[in-house]
C-alpha cells in the first residue's frame, strides 16, 4: 500500500513543478486511478457501493472530470504554459513545508507507524498543496484545480474508513460530484475563454 | 391596481400573448409548500423517524420549514409580480421558476435531515442549483460572482464533509461503530473529545461558517449579495443563510449536548471578527445593497456570539436568526426595486424615497429599523436576550466590544440610509404607481416581524422554547 500512496504524493506534487494545464488535468487523473486502485486493494466487495465508488473514482475523479476541462482548453487553444503555483524558489519551499507540515500532523494523529499514518499524511498534504494552489492564484483553471484537489484529498481519507454509508447516500455524494465538474466546465467556458461582452446599461432582473 | 408597462402595450396590437405558465406555477407551488409547512410544524408531534430514519421532523426542522416556506412563498410573489409587469423578463422567470423549486426541495431535506451527510448533500444541491441563477443575462460581473460563490461554497462545504470524516474516526477510535445519524450521534459522544473530534470540530465550523459568511472566507458575500438579482439574493439569505445555519445548529445539538463550553471560544472569536469587519466595510460602502449584505455579515457574527453563550442567550439567537430571515427578505427585494427604479446602487445618487418610491421608502425605514435592532421588531427583542446572556455569562470584556461595534454600525447605517429615506429627490422622476400586489409579499414579512416582537402566538412561543432548549437553554 505504501507504494501506492508515495505514487500518489508525487503524482501530487510533480504538477506544481512543471507548469502546463495538460501536466495539472493528468495528475487529476493520476490521482482518480491510484484512488481507484487503493479502493480495490483495501476490501472492496461486489456490490451497488461498490459500483458506485467505482463509478466516482474512475469514470469522474479519473476520465470525465479531467476530460471535459480538457477539450474546453484545447477548444480555447490555450497557451500552454499554465502555473498553478507562482514559479519561484520561494512557492516551492512552501509546497515543499506543506508537505512536511502534513507528515508532522499524521504522526500526531496516528501515531504507529505504517500504511495508515503514510495515509493520513499523504492526504492532509493533498488537502494542504490544494489550499496552497487556491490561495495563491486567481485564474478560473488554477482555482479550479485547486478545488478538484481538494476534493481528491478528501476523497482519499474517506477510503480510510472502514464504515460505508448507504448507497442512496453515496449516489447523492457521487451526484454531486457530477453537478460539480458540469459547472466548472461551464464557468471554464465562459469566463476564461470568451471576451467579455459588453455589459448593456442597466438590464431588467427579477 | 396591477400596473401594465409600455412593452405588454405594444404587443395588444401585434398577436396576443402566449400564456406564460411558470410564475403561476411558482406562486402555486410556493403556496401549497409554505401550507405543508405550517401544518406539519403545527400538527406533528413527537419526533417520528421518516424515509427510512434520514428525515426527522423535530421542533428544529419544523420551525425553521415554516420560517423559510413562507419567506419562499413571499419571494415567488415577488417573481410573480414581476413577471407581470416586466414581460422582458420571461425567460429569467422561466429559469427561476424550475431552478428555484428545485432549490426549495433541497432546502426542505437539508432542514428535515437526521443524518449529517444527507443534510450536507442536499445544502450542496442548493449550492449547485444557486449558482446559476446568480448570473443575469448581459451582466459579465455577474458571472464571476457566481464563480465565486461556487468556488468559496465548494471548498468551504469540502472542508466540512472531511470534518465529518474526522468525526467518524474519533468514534471509531472510542471504540463505537462511525454513524452520520444524528439522533444517535447524540448517544455516543458523550466524554472528553480526543484531538480527532476537535479537529473534526474545526473544519465543520470553518466549512459552515463560509457558507454562513462568516470571517474569515466571507469575502464571497458581499459580491455575490450585490451582482444577484434580488430575488436570488433574497433567496440566498433568507433561505440558504438557514439552511446553512440548521446544518451548524445540527452539530452543536450533537457535540455539545455533553459539553456545553466545547468550541463557545472559537464562536466567539469568530463572531466578533465577522461584526468588526462588517462594521468596517458598512462605515466604508456607498452601495446600498453592498450595505444590506455587509449587515448580514455582521448578523451571522451576532449569531455565532449568541450560540457560543447558548443557556439564557439561546431563545434570543433563535429570535434573532428568524427575524434577521424576515428583515433580508424586505431589505433585498426593496433595494432591487429602488436600484429598477433609479438605475444606481450608489446611495449618494437616492435621496427622497419616501415621496419618490413611498412603498419601498417605508419598507426601507422599518426594515432599517429593525436591522438596527429597534423595538417593537423581532431582532429587537433576541438582540436584548442575547446581550442580557453575554452578562449573566460574565462576558464583559464581549458585552463591550459587541455594544461598541452594534453603536458603530448603527451610527454608520442611519448616516448612509436615513438621507436616502428623507432627502430632498435629486432628479424629477416618472415611475409608474406601485401597486399593492407588489407590497404585499413585503407586508406580510412586516406583519410577521412585529408579531414576534410584540405578541408571540403560544404555539409559535412553544415551538421556540423547544429549539432553545436543545440548545441549551435554561
Amino acid at each position: 500500500m505504501s507504494g501506492v500512496l508515495i505514487a500518489f504524493e508525487i503524482v501530487l506534487l510533480l504538477p506544481l513543478f512543471i507548469g502546463t494545464w495538460r501536466i495539472s488535468l493528468l495528475g487529476l487523473s493520476c490521482q482518480g486511478f491510484l484512488m481507484a486502485w487503493i479502493a480495490f486493494h483495501h476490501g472492496l466487495h461486489l456490490s451497488l457501493d461498490t459500483a458506485v465508488e467505482i463509478v466516482d473514482l474512475v469514470l469522474l475523479r479519473a476520465i470525465a472530470g479531467p476530460a471535459l476541462l480538457y477539450w474546453v482548453l484545447l477548444r480555447q487553444n490555450a497557451p500552454r504554459r499554465n502555473d498553478v503555483i507562482a514559479p519561484n524558489l520561494l512557492s516551492w519551499a512552501m509546497a515543499l513545508a506543506l508537505v512536511l507540515v502534513a507528515f508532522r500532523v499524521a504522526d500526531v494523529l496516528v501515531t504507529t507507524e505504517g500504511d495508515a499514518q503514510t495515509w493520513v499524511g499523504v492526504a492532509a498534504s493533498a488537502l494542504l498543496l490544494g489550499l496552497l494552489v487556491l490561495g495563491t492564484r486567481t485564474g478560473v483553471f488554477s482555482q479550479m484545480v485547486g478545488a478538484l484537489r481538494i476534493e481528491n484529498a478528501i476523497a482519499l481519507f474517506e477510503l480510510a474508513d472502514a464504515h460505508h454509508s448507504s448507497v442512496g447516500v453515496r449516489m447523492g455524494q457521487t451526484a454531486v460530484y457530477l453537478g460539480s465538474i458540469a459547472l466548472f466546465r461551464w464557468y471554464l467556458v465562459h469566463l476564461a475563454g470568451e471576451p467579455e461582452a459588453p455589459a448593456t446599461p442597466h438590464p431588467p432582473a427579477l | 391596481m396591477t400596473t401594465l408597462s409600455t412593452p405588454i402595450a405594444a404587443h395588444e396590437t401585434d398577436a396576443p400573448p402566449a400564456p406564460f405558465a411558470a410564475p403561476w406555477v411558482l406562486l402555486a407551488v410556493a403556496a401549497i409548500q409554505a401550507a405543508l409547512a405550517v401544518i406539519v410544524a403545527f400538527t406533528v408531534k413527537g419526533e417520528a423517524r421518516l424515509a427510512w430514519g434520514y428525515l426527522r421532523p423535530d421542533a428544529t426542522a419544523r420551525l425553521f420549514l415554516v420560517v423559510i416556506d413562507v419567506i419562499f412563498l413571499g419571494i415567488a410573489a415577488y417573481v410573480w409580480n414581476r413577471s407581470r409587469s416586466e414581460p422582458t423578463l420571461r425567460g429569467v422567470v422561466s429559469q427561476f421558476t424550475w431552478l428555484s423549486l428545485a432549490f426549495m426541495v433541497a432546502s426542505n431535506v437539508v432542514v428535515l435531515s437526521n443524518h449529517l451527510i444527507v443534510g450536507w448533500t442536499a445544502l450542496e444541491t442548493t449550492t449547485l442549483l444557486a449558482a446559476p441563477l446568480i448570473v443575469r443575462p448581459g451582466v459579465p460581473s455577474s458571472r464571476r460572482a457566481s464563480w465565486r460563490y461556487f468556488l468559496y461554497s465548494s471548498v468551504g462545504l469540502a472542508l466540512v464533509l472531511l470534518g465529518f470524516a474526522c468525526l467518524a474516526r474519533s468514534l471509531e477510535i472510542n471504540g463505537h461503530v462511525p454513524t452520520y445519524f444524528t439522533d444517535d450521534l447524540s448517544t455516543l459522544v458523550s466524554g472528553p473529545p480526543n484531538l480527532w473530534r476537535r479537529i473534526g470540530l474545526a473544519l465543520v465550523f470553518l466549512g459552515y461558517g463560509t457558507k454562513l459568511g462568516l470571517a474569515p472566507m466571507y469575502s464571497w458575500l458581499p459580491e455575490t449579495y450585490d451582482e444577484a438579482p434580488p430575488a436570488v439574493t433574497a433567496l440566498l439569505a433568507a433561505v440558504q443563510f438557514n439552511c446553512a445555519l440548521i446544518c451548524l445548529i445540527r452539530v452543536l445539538q450533537v457535540y455539545r449536548s455533553g459539553n456545553r463550553e466545547l468550541v463557545a471560544t472559537e464562536l466567539l472569536a469568530i463572531g466578533l471578527a465577522s461584526m468588526a469587519v462588517s462594521t468596517v466595510s458598512i462605515i466604508a460602502t456607498r452601495n446600498v445593497k453592498r450595505l444590506v449584505a455587509y449587515a448580514s455579515i455582521n448578523h451571522a457574527g451576532v449569531i455565532a456570539i449568541g450560540l457560543a453563550i447558548g443557556k439564557s442567550a439561546a431563545y434570543g439567537v433563535l429570535l434573532y436568526v428568524v427575524s434577521n430571515a424576515f428583515i433580508k427578505a424586505i431589505l433585498f427585494l426593496t433595494v432591487g426595486k429602488i436600484k429598477a427604479h433609479y438605475g444606481t446602487k450608489d446611495t449618494r445618487e437616492i435621496a427622497g424615497l419616501i415621496k419618490d418610491l413611498p412603498y419601498s421608502g417605508l419598507f426601507l425605514m422599518v426594515g432599517t429599523f429593525a436591522l438596527l435592532g429597534f423595538p417593537p421588531f423581532g431582532s429587537f427583542l433576541g438582540e436584548l436576550i442575547i446581550l442580557s446572556g453575554l452578562v449573566r455569562a460574565k462576558q464583559i470584556f464581549v458585552f463591550v466590544i459587541f455594544c461598541a461595534l452594534i453603536t458603530m454600525t448603527f451610527v454608520a447605517t442611519g448616516r448612509t440610509v436615513f438621507p436616502m429615506i428623507w432627502g430632498q429627490p435629486k432628479k424629477k422622476v416618472t415611475w409608474p404607481r406601485q401597486t399593492l400586489p407588489g407590497a404585499t409579499p413585503k407586508l406580510a414579512f412586516l406583519v410577521a416581524l412585529v408579531v414576534m416582537g410584540i405578541y408571540m402566538p403560544q404555539a409559535v412561543d412553544a415551538l421556540f422554547r423547544a429549539v432553545a432548549a436543545t440548545l441549551g437553554a435554561e
